[in-house]
């Protein structure tokens, strides 16, 4: 697709003088700072641009239209549509056309809604940039209604024999209604003589190229000479009008034969004069029968080319066929000598009349509206089957990657907006291709400043199956509670995170607390530890000591003793904790009550052997061997006693 | 199974977290309340769901509009006047609606208790939940505190500081003087206001590891029956006079429960909804009369072992696809608000 | 339709690089001053200068944020020789209603070069904590953290010598863990004759050594920098690389008996746009997070962007550049990110410049 340079100035004399570099910041955000580059091989000596003026760091942003409150409706509102079009499109049937012809409404009855806020919203306004601001805004959506409608007529509705005149016409009432409402309001009055109000010529010429004739009838009857025999013979005219109701076959030659027949009686009475009394009702057949000269007198009257355009088709070729409109509408541009200075909109309407849907879409997408326009319609398309034709067309192009560029463009946006990550998210869902990818890229980048939040962006991520960014962002908020001093809120965490060195450490954090203080930290949590212990060694460990402590401080010596013997034969002890255990066993030796067996004395004797080079034990390692043979011997009488 | 719902919908450009109806004496509430999250400047805003009878198009209308600062965690109504707000920016707030009933309804502070949870490197900690009862407050937050407010008093009662190792998720008053929270963890307890030792009267577990209850709620006519709903979107009814574990396990929704509420005037009927957009009506099936039953304490149907087979479900809308975060009730009128920058009412038409 | 918010960055000289963490929230800025300096985003989108210190002993040439996962850690690279690790540490718990001091603390100064450490990077967080530098004198050096909650522990496990000076190194971020660890590096070697200045290196787990795979050969000129695009589970690999030039370049590997009988990856190396835009040397080159967006930075003075479209084809789409123009009051828009309470005062909110544009009518989107 091409695209435009753009270029943006950054107001800094720093900037200007030294040059800029630049760096992303975020999904959407791009830094730029004063920057020259220096080489190493140089002295490393201050730069002839240090000073005390301090140099800055510019972060741009791209204003996003789409982040408005007013815009934000339309942005959910459309989300839910874009859905629908994805839920019709994976279950195809032979609705599927109509289905999507339907969506194509629903998308234009927000963009309608969406403009009618704006309005109201200018109106309210009284502040001028605000005005303004949203003046801008209407004429982006209004142009983006504009050519939706005309794509929908000419891209996804199922007309009969591709007879397009009747839509045509409808499109260009819809977006030109003043000349209809003007009328009703003339004609609400119930009088006579409405010829009186200024505008009473130009609507009945609006309604006429509008192909509304039964308007222009009732209209011209409410003129007070409507009895004269101009307006008698204009009415028996008009009335006899043949009218194409858009079927084809022998009643197409039926009507094409009438409509000549009917043009040349309309022809003969103006060659005779009979409405030159009246020079409007004059114009007025003279159009009806596509005389070259009035439709030049009335090509200024027209609010816009296509307009002009419609109603010369109504007149002069009402049969015409959708894939014959370009031709048309080109000739109709140069009619009116417009084709030097054709506004985007006028190129726009004109692919699209021309069936250039690619260009359609090369044009659309450098409209201000951050992408909601090409991503939706482009989307509607593709599943229209639209873009299939163009692959044939151009080459390397594919309409699956083209469809998707846009809506990863999209879902990005939204996706860098506080708010509207959600939404992003279920455009990225939609693009089988990289759509999963960029989702793992940017959702765990999202801030969170809450575990509700966090619990979100974990759910969003547990929905996708990407247990990756599930275990990273438990794991970012286990470190941000460590940080807090929250330790056991770090270790719920880490254990949702299930981060084996991570537990590990925070494990570790326990029980040197618990050697700092003599009590530990986050009691509840180590209660509860479930199977979540089984994370890591070290967590095993503080678990268990634990649990030991417990039965300890309760008075339950004899299974606190059983657990010391297992701990002790176990080879999870951190080197750090092996004393404590050790001198934690003199007191249950030394109980009054039987706790260790002779072969759990030996136990601890080995690993007193193994570890009584350790600094802490040196006062109490005597103690300790005092205590191990009393116990033993204790524990050989007794064992010795109940043998038999 | 789907009912006779109608559903008007309202897009707002904000998250909705919380939705309150404004209670009336008459019983006949069209003000609520909402508050926003995830907003560059968040708000509570009263609006007035006026029903207009000839007009098929029914929509709310912003009464007045109040910056918060933080998103809005929980919105709770002390009476119709009156309601208490927490923020994640650590406080929480006493809000007034003025004047009772006149054309220019406003919303102002009355009591700013600012910043009451925090952490100990000066962080600022997230206030999770609120609760009332009567005039007293209790707040908890991600730093394990529990604030012991008054709505007569702008100071901290009482502050049980680091009470809980875990983030405090959630709070409900069981008593005057007793409250029931639960934590990141997945671990709940139970507090008596009385006792000044810091410590929780008792503690017990969610069932399975690693599950974290997501809301808390009790049955109305009878406080001992607590149900909570949790990250996976299951119901857990418990019996708080022997809690050590849950007496019946509902798998429901497909994403987290965000929120249930029992119906007060009929407390047969329970109202959930979840993060993947769901909004559910729980009905006792069967047509045993409603007020004899949930007075029975011994045939209480959540009670009963085989639960599942006596409550029906009624889906009040489509899933939307984004969670609907919080939801409230007045007799037939539900409202909801959810991450789809929308709110909800839905008449029940019965 | 772009906007710009200041932030006096408050150096005594020019900044010469700033990088921002994860989340886009924290922003690290590095000078010829030796300082570097750390700034956050408070709620209310302002800027805020929290640490400021003197890193080095000579100009700070590169900053880089550790994944969040390890923590609050910065790598910075020096002319003093040195590369250092930095993690921010809050102050011991002071009273309630205090805010905790912060403050950064060097975990590990690595002194092993002999002459000015050019680039620094962290390695892709699947392989654990993982740091490259490398050197005008032409090595290469890979350090860990063999744990990764002690950052004061950090061992060489390798050390590549690449026999031209090195000028920057760019690490594949590929999200696949399947994929070997692949580093690239540039030299600014200004002489033609030597050859390639693109060297692609690639860790072989048998023989767990890191392996030369290619020189791309049609890179002669002087390279300033290069970078990985991020790797969306394509099958080849995207290099931008700032020369005379932009290139871009696919790696594709090829599955072919050879490099499967060696273990030995084998590239395919192809130029998929080129672009002189700058009209001058090439400094700096930084993909977007998605990598559809490449900005580069050029001798012109001028910031330039190419996003790549959806038929693959790259296009020039915006440019930004410094302007002289004063800044009238009016063009000071303080947009209303006010915050609920009132007692927020002004000066905290974030101001955002509306920025005057030369071009066409017609907008095209840049991001």
């Amino acid at each position: 697709m091409e695209s435009q340079v753009k270029t943006f100035l950054i107001p800094n004399d720093l900037c200007k003088r030294a040059g800029v570099a630049g760096t992303w910041a975020s999904l959407e955000n791009v830094a730029v700072f004063a920057y020259e580059k220096r080489n190493i091989s140089q002295k490393d000596e201050p730069s002839h641009f240090a000073s005390n003026d301090p140099s800055s760091v510019f972060l741009l942003r791209q204003d996003v239209i789409l982040f408005h409150p007013i815009l934000r409706k339309l942005v959910n509102e459309s989300n839910g549509v874009f859905l629908s079009v994805q839920n019709v499109a994976t279950n195809k049937n032979s609705d599927t056309k109509f289905e999507l012809f339907k969506i194509s409404r629903q998308y234009r009855s927000i963009i309608r809604a969406c403009l009618e806020n704006l309005q109201d919203e200018h109106t309210k306004s009284h502040e001028n940039d605000e005005k303004s601001m949203l003046q801008n805004y209407i004429t982006i959506f209004y142009s983006i209604e504009c050519i939706w409608h005309l794509c929908e007529i000419l891209f996804m509705d199922t007309m009969q024999g591709n007879f397009v005149l009747s839509q045509l016409l409808e499109w260009v009432n819809f977006h030109f209604p003043e000349y209809e409402r003007n009328a009703a309001n003339m004609l609400a009055e119930n009088e006579i003589g409405l010829e009186e109000k200024p505008e009473y010529w130009d609507t009945v010429l609006g309604a006429l190229l509008q192909g509304r004739i039964k308007l222009v009838r009732s209209l011209l009857k409410r003129h007070s000479s409507s009895d004269s025999s101009a307006f008698v013979l204009i009415e028996q005219a008009l009335k006899s009008m043949p009218t194409f109701n858009g079927s084809c076959g022998s009643s197409l030659n039926e009507f094409n034969m009438q409509r000549r027949h009917w043009i040349m009686d309309v022809q003969s009475k103006i060659d005779a004069k009979m409405f030159s009394t009246e020079k409007h009702l004059d114009l007025i057949m003279r159009l009806t029968v596509g005389e070259e000269k009035a439709w030049i007198e009335v090509q200024d009257k027209c609010d816009v080319w296509y307009a002009y355009l419609a109603g010369w088709l109504f007149f002069t070729e009402p049969t015409v066929k959708s894939f014959e409109l370009g031709r048309f509408a080109k000739r109709a541009m140069t009619k009116l000598r417009m084709n030097e200075h054709l506004r985007q909109l006028d190129k726009i309407l004109l692919a699209a009349m021309e069936f250039d849907v690619f260009q359609v879409i090369k044009e659309i997408q450098h409209m201000y509206d951050n992408g909601w326009f090409v991503s939706h319609l482009t989307d509607l398309l593709y599943h229209c089957d639209r873009l299939s034709d163009l692959e044939k067309e151009v080459s390397d192009f594919s309409a699956e990657k083209l469809r998707e560029s846009f809506v990863i463009d999209y879902g990005c946006t939204l996706m860098s907006h506080k708010s509207l990550w959600q939404v992003g998210l279920t455009y990225l869902d939609c693009c089988p291709n990289d759509g999963l990818r960029v989702i793992e890229l940017i959702l765990p980048r999202i801030h969170m400043e809450t575990e509700a939040k966090a619990q979100k962006i974990v759910r969003e991520a547990k929905n996708r199956e990407l247990t990756q960014v599930v275990q990273s962002v438990c794991k970012v908020q286990g470190m941000l509670s460590m940080r807090r001093g929250r330790l056991g809120n770090a270790l719920s965490w880490a254990l949702k995170s299930q981060d084996g060195s991570f537990t590990s450490f925070l494990a570790d954090k326990f029980l040197k607390n618990y050697l700092k203080l003599g009590k530990f930290d986050s009691p509840d949590i180590l209660d509860d530890l479930g199977s979540g212990m089984l994370l890591s060694d070290r967590l095993i460990f503080l678990g268990k000591y634990y649990e030991f402590h417990k039965l300890y401080q309760n008075g339950d010596y004899k299974e606190a003793s059983t657990l010391l013997i297992s701990l002790l034969a176990s080879k999870i002890i951190p080197k750090y904790f092996w004393y404590v255990l050790l001198i934690e066993s003199i007191p249950l030796l030394e109980s009054d009550e039987l706790l260790f067996s002779s072969n759990a004395t030996f136990t601890i004797m080995r690993c007193l052997e193994e570890k009584q080079t350790e600094p802490e034990l040196k006062d109490k390692i005597d103690i300790l061997r005092l205590a191990l043979a009393r116990n033993l011997s204790r524990a050989l009488t007794y064992e010795a006693q109940n043998i038999s | 199974m789907t009912s006779n719902f109608s559903v008007h919908v309202t897009f707002v450009s904000e998250k909705i977290n919380k939705i309150r109806w404004r209670p009336d004496s008459y019983n006949d509430c069209h003000f609520f309340v909402t508050g926003s999250v995830d907003n560059t400047e968040n708000n509570l805003k009263l609006w007035d769901f006026c029903e207009n009878v000839d007009e098929d198009d029914i929509c709310p209308f912003l009464v007045h509009n109040l910056p918060y600062c933080g998103d809005v965690t929980e919105v709770k109504f002390i009476n119709s006047d009156f309601f208490v707000s927490s923020s994640s920016s650590g406080s929480v707030h006493l809000t007034r609606i003025i004047p009772l009933y006149s054309e220019n309804t406003s919303m102002k502070n009355e009591i700013e208790w600012s910043k009451i949870h925090q952490f100990k490197n000066g962080d600022v900690s997230p206030c999770t939940s609120v609760t009332v009862y009567d005039s007293d407050i209790v707040s908890v937050g991600e730093d394990g505190s529990i604030n012991l407010l008054n709505a007569k008093s702008s100071k901290v009662l009482r502050k049980l500081e680091g009470a809980d190792s875990s983030s405090i998720q959630c709070v409900i008053f069981l008593k005057h003087n007793e409250i029931l929270t639960s934590n990141l963890r997945g671990q709940m307890k139970i507090w008596d206001l009385k006792q000044q030792n810091n410590k929780p009267v008792s503690t017990f577990m969610m069932s399975g590891d690693h599950l974290t209850p997501t809301c808390l709620t009790y049955h109305p006519t009878q406080r001992h029956i607590v149900l909570t709903g949790d990250d996976l979107g299951a119901l857990t009814t418990w019996d708080l006079r022997q809690h050590n574990y849950p007496i019946n396990v509902l798998n429901a929704h497909e994403g987290a429960i965000s929120e249930i509420q029992f119906n007060s005037e009929y407390p047969d009927q329970l109202f959930s909804c979840s993060s993947a957009g769901e909004i559910w009506n729980w009905n006792i099936k069967g047509d045993t009369t409603p007020t004899l039953l949930s007075n029975n304490i011994e045939s209480n149907v959540w009670l009963a072992p085989e639960v599942k087979n006596k409550l029906e479900v009624f889906t009040l809308m489509p899933a939307l696809g984004k969670p609907i975060n919080s939801l409230d009730l007045n007799r037939n009128k539900v409202i909801c608000g959810s991450d789809n920058e929308a709110i909800y009412l839905i008449n029940n038409n019965k | 339709m772009c906007e710009a918010q200041e932030i006096n960055a408050e150096h005594k000289d020019l900044i010469h690089d700033v990088a921002y963490d994860y989340y886009g929230r924290r922003m690290a800025t590095c000078s010829s001053d030796h300082y570097v300096k750390v700034w956050d985003q408070n709620s209310e989108g302002k800027w805020i200068l929290t640490s400021s210190w003197k890193a080095h002993s000579g100009s700070v040439w590169k900053v880089t944020w550790a994944h969040p996962e390890f923590g609050q850690v910065l790598a910075t690279s020096s002319f003093d020789r040195t590369a250092a690790v930095w993690e921010e540490i809050v102050g011991e718990l002071p009273g309630p209603g205090e805010r905790g001091t912060r403050h950064w603390v060097r975990r590990t100064n690595l002194v092993d070069s002999r002459t000015s450490v050019t680039d620094v990077k962290f390695g892709p967080k699947s392989q654990g904590l993982q740091l490259a530098t490398c050197s005008a004198e032409g090595t290469i050096r890979i350090y860990e953290a063999p744990d990764v909650m002690n950052l004061s522990q950090w061992t060489l496990q390798h050390e590549i010598q690449c026999k031209l000076p090195c000028s920057c190194l760019t690490w594949n971020p590929s999200l696949n863990r399947l994929h070997p660890q692949m580093i690239a590096v540039g030299s600014d070697d200004p002489n033609p004759t030597n050859g390639g200045k693109v060297f692609v290196y690639e860790y072989n787990e048998n023989s767990r050594r890191w392996i030369k795979l290619e020189t791309i050969s049609s890179l002669v000129d002087p390279v300033h920098d290069i970078a990985f695009s991020p790797n969306l589970g394509r099958s080849y690999h995207v290099l931008a690389v700032g020369t005379k030039d932009v290139k871009i370049l696919n790696l594709t590997p090829v599955d072919d008996e050879q490099s499967a009988q060696s273990g030995v990856t084998k590239l395919d190396i192809e130029t998929i746009a080129q672009f002189e835009d700058h009209n001058s040397l090439v400094w700096r080159v930084c993909w977007n997070l998605n990598g559809n967006v490449l900005c580069s930075t050029g001798d012109d003075g001028s910031v330039r962007m190419f996003k790549m479209n959806a038929i693959n084809s790259w296009k020039p789409v915006a440019v930004l550049k410094g302007d002289s123009a004063q800044l009238s009051h009016a063009q000071y828009n303080s947009i209303s990110i006010t915050n609920g309470s009132t007692s927020i005062p002004f000066s905290q909110t974030a101001r955002y410049i509306k920025l005057g544009s030369i071009s066409q009518s017609r907008e095209t989107p840049w991001h």
